[in-house]
């Protein structure tokens, strides 16, 4: 599955959450890596209008913004609850070998003979290197190392991830205890696990 | 309070030798473990953990700054999934 509309997708990155005094402010929950990111971005609302936001202040991902055209709280408070894009081609070419989440989610996940495990759900990050979450035609989800092994190509244009997950991380895993796995909380009994 | 030092690191013993097994049969494969307990060893290095969640097993590929480090700690019980926005992941 190819996707030739890749391009021009809009990816949210931030929402209108609640107005902030009576100057016409608001406050914005930004969902970007660097949460002040939205004052350079081209961002649109979910009409498609363009929207031009500037930074007062911010405290972690919430930033208290002005937006062009809002001088009063009333003006404020009709913009509870937009939500703010950015068309995927305004964003940075990413280095070599780092790709963007938004980029990843939605691939087909194959092997290299190329029969479907699923289909990439998310991305995380839990402190072990990035791992990729691979829904199967089941409807479980698998996580996967997001390496050079594991990963072996990454085509985001032709719309597919192919996988080499090491043995035993997908076959079988269904997450209930196997053969050996603890039933009691600690195995002081001696159980093997 | 800190574990006493003249004890030594707590590691189950069973994933010792699993890892032993692993790492002697020179198979690229998951070690699954509920052991969520045992201290990162530095004979981990290089080995790949699948650690239970208590919902399913999140692969750990240990490195050396994680020795020291509980198992558990990289394997959260609870996701929460956000937006992808512009986040970025590389390839290692």
């Amino acid at each position: 599955m190819a996707r030739d509309g890749a391009a021009d997708r809009l990816i949210l990155v931030g929402a209108v959450t609640a107005p902030h005094g009576v100057q016409g402010a608001v406050k914005v929950k930004s969902f970007t890596a660097d949460p002040e990111a939205l004052a350079v971005l081209p961002l649109h609302d979910q009409e498609g209008r363009r929207v031009r936001l500037k930074v007062l202040s911010a405290r972690g991902d919430v930033l208290i913004a002005r937006i062009a055209g809002t001088s009063d709280r009333n003006a404020a408070e009709r913009l509870r609850g937009t939500r703010l894009f950015v068309p995927r081609e305004a964003l940075d070419e990413p280095d070599e070998d780092e790709f963007y989440h938004a980029d990843l989610i939605g691939l087909r996940a194959e092997r290299a003979d190329g029969s479907l495990v699923g289909t990439v759900a998310a991305m995380h990050d839990f402190g072990a290197g990035d791992l990729v979450e691979v829904k199967t035609e089941a409807g479980k989800a698998v996580l996967l190392p997001f390496d050079r092994d594991t990963v072996p190509v990454v085509d985001v244009a032709g719309g597919r991830l192919v996988v080499d997950p090491p043995h035993g991380l997908i076959d079988g895993e269904d997450g209930a205890p196997e053969e050996g796995a603890p039933d009691g909380e600690d195995g002081e009994d001696g159980t093997e696990r | 309070m800190a574990r006493s030092v003249w004890k030594g690191p707590f590691v189950d013993g069973y994933l010792l030798k699993k890892a032993d097994a692993a790492r002697s049969s020179g198979r690229k494969e998951v070690i699954k473990t509920w052991s969520r307990r045992s201290t990162i060893l530095p004979q981990f290095v290089g080995l790949t953990f699948g650690v239970y969640n208590g919902h399913k097993f999140i692969p750990v590929l240990v490195n050396e700054n994680m020795v020291g480090h509980k198992f558990g700690e990289f394997s959260p019980t609870r996701t929460y999934y956000g937006h992808a926005a512009d986040r970025k992941s590389k390839r290692g």
